[in-house]
């Protein structure tokens, strides 16, 4: 089809031009700036604070701290059970004699991929995912788009092309700016270090440290397993943010809509950890990365499989009503 | 005249449209001809609009057909939209375009070499050497004919415009009929205007259709409505409306 590709550039142009993505790309690198400085900071209190201690009696350290608070009875349950898995994963770090705490570019990184998915790369996919329909109704260009002779669903299916195409290009631009900024502060190599992957909790408040899953992987494997599954989160906010683009005429409240909602619901699963039907809000599946890392999951019976696929049915089903409600809707003033 | 049916362009038949229980449109009809601007003439909230939103697709109609160039609107939309050309309302361009990538624009979604024709409609519709600021700093009547231009990229047989004259000063008027008179007349365009003021398009139409409270009520020539010119047009008017001027 020639005529799709002059679609989706001409979608990629409007995005250009009305330089919501700048912003986003500016924000993301203001923002990485000041979380590569922050843990600099740290890093340097900690070596000035305790310039005896070796890494070994730090994380030891550590280890049994978090041990201690898990055992306190006016934890949360799903604090408890990250703090079990985290005090397990650093004493089967030591007992490889490995550095947990090692803290170079691609280390941060691959850590941004988990970070970032639950909450900042979504919410600047809103940015300028929301204005992609809302703003030709806004604008009112939506008569002249919509009156040449190229079917809806082709000016639809240009507009969710260019959302792909720009939300991989906002992973891309994350990969980069956390590698490139973070190096300078933390060396820009290390892709070769080994990782330790696939620690599991056992089921119940009094499951044990599983470590039959355990294996090593190069570093640059994870984080490209990592970012890989960011993209796909990013991918399904996209399509969500596209259906709200489609339901409401006026950009704010497409964006304000998404941007509630990702917020909202990051704090549910934070804190509504016995209301087990969180786990089949988007939001609470989005920390792909974190799951595959084997990160506990905020509601048990989570898997990384299940996540993926119930980001697949929610972006699925929001296409759906996207293009259902696009292409049969009256358009009026 | 006798009118064989190839010389149709655009029919409407019997048109009506229903918003939740409210009937806006409730019978239209008329063929649009290949040569000919038509006036579509009647009082605010008659109609006209709606009527033209389900001519060029936004709007669904509740009854009735429309046939464009020999192919079904609802059948066949890509074949007739290729026909047609039109700007419902306000020629509401992308602002922070400027009139020639606007134009590149609409051209990219027709393909087959519509960009070629850019220039030439630029200087059709006087905007030649204007065209590369910015459309949010153009003018009303500089955006009516970056939205001319881009009615007519496809090549259409049908422009349809919807009160046209609209917020136009009077030399502006003038020119819009100018242009609307140059393009039936010398493309062999069917232009299709709406209007709810008669005294600015009389001196630009060939037919027109009364429409009052969604029903056309009277369609023909002037000289044919006013029974040769011996009444005038107003009074035809408030004869078939019972009151309300045009
Ligand atoms: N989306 C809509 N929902 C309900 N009523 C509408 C809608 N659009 C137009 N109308 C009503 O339909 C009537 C005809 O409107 P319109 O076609 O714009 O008339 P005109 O263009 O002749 O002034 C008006 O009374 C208007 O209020
Ligand atoms: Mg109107």
């Amino acid at each position: 089809m020639p005529v799709m590709a002059g679609l989706v550039e001409n979608e990629c142009l409007k995005i250009l031009r009305r330089k919501r993505f700048r912003l986003v790309l500016v924000v993301l690198a203001a923002l990485l700036c000041l979380v590569v400085f922050a843990q600099n900071r740290q890093q340097q209190n900690q070596r000035r604070d305790h310039p005896e201690r070796d890494w070994r009696a730090q994380v030891e350290k550590r280890a049994s701290d978090l041990e201690r608070q898990a055992g306190q009875r006016r934890m949360p349950e799903n604090w408890k059970r990250w703090m079990r898995y985290e005090s397990g994963r650093l004493r089967y770090y030591l007992s490889k004699n490995l550095n947990p705490n090692e803290l170079t570019g691609p280390v941060f990184t691959r850590t941004f991929a988990g970070v970032g998915s639950v909450l900042l790369i979504p919410l600047l996919i809103a940015v300028f995912g929301a204005d992609l329909v809302s703003s030709e109704f806004a604008e009112g260009t939506i008569t002249l788009l919509l009156t040449r002779p190229v079917a809806r669903w082709k000016v639809l299916l240009s507009k969710v092309v260019a959302m792909m195409l720009f939300t991989t290009l906002t992973l891309l631009a994350a990969f980069f700016l956390a590698w490139g900024i973070s190096g300078v502060a933390f060396g820009w190599s290390g892709w070769g270090a080994p990782m330790l992957m696939g620690f599991r909790l056992g089921p119940g408040a009094a499951g044990g440290f599983d470590l039959t899953g355990v294996r090593m992987v190069p570093l640059w494997q994870d984080t490209f397993a990592a970012w890989g599954l960011a993209w796909f989160s990013a991918l399904a906010v996209g399509s969500i943010t596209l259906l709200l683009s489609v339901v409401f005429r006026s950009v704010a409240a497409a964006m304000g809509t998404m941007m509630a909602t990702l917020v909202g619901g990051t704090i549910l699963s934070r804190v509504a950890s016995d209301w087990d039907g969180a786990k089949w809000f988007f939001v609470t599946n989005l920390p792909l990365p974190d799951f595959y890392a084997g990160l506990p999951t905020p509601f048990e019976g989570m898997t990384l499989a299940f996540s993926v696929w119930v980001l697949l049915a929610w972006a699925a089903a929001s296409l759906a009503a996207a293009f259902l409600l696009f292409t049969r809707r009256d358009v009026t003033a | 005249m006798v009118v064989s049916a190839a010389d149709v362009v655009l029919s409407a038949e019997g048109l009506a449209k229903r918003y939740g229980d409210r009937e806006v449109v409730s019978d239209v009809s008329f063929a649009l001809r290949r040569g000919e601007v038509f006036g579509f003439l009647g009082p605010n909230g008659a109609g006209k609009t709606t009527t033209i939103r389900m001519l060029v697709g936004l709007v669904k109609p509740s009854r009735g057909r429309i046939v464009i160039d020999g192919h079904d609107l609802r059948q066949e939309f890509e074949a007739a939209m290729r026909r047609v050309g039109c700007i419902v309302e306000t020629p509401d361009l992308y602002k922070f375009l400027t009139g020639r990538e606007n134009l590149e624009h609409f051209a990219r979604m027709l393909g087959d070499g519509a960009a070629g024709r850019i220039d030439s409609l630029a200087a059709l519709v006087h905007m030649d050497g204007r065209l590369d600021g910015v459309v949010r700093t153009y003018s009303l009547g500089m955006r009516q004919r970056v939205g001319i231009a881009q009615a007519l990229l496809s090549d259409p047989a049908v422009l349809i415009l919807d009160e046209p004259t609209n917020g136009l000063d009077p030399a502006g008027i003038r020119e819009m009929r100018e242009l609307v008179r140059r393009l039936a007349g010398e493309q062999g365009l069917a232009v299709f205007v709406s209007s709810h003021l008669l005294s600015e398009v009389e001196k630009m139409v060939d037919r027109i259709a009364i429409v009052h409270r969604g029903r056309t009520l009277a369609t023909g020539t002037l000289v044919e409505l006013t029974d040769g010119g011996r009444r005038g047009l107003e009074d035809l008017f408030l004869e078939l409306t019972g009151g309300e001027t045009v």
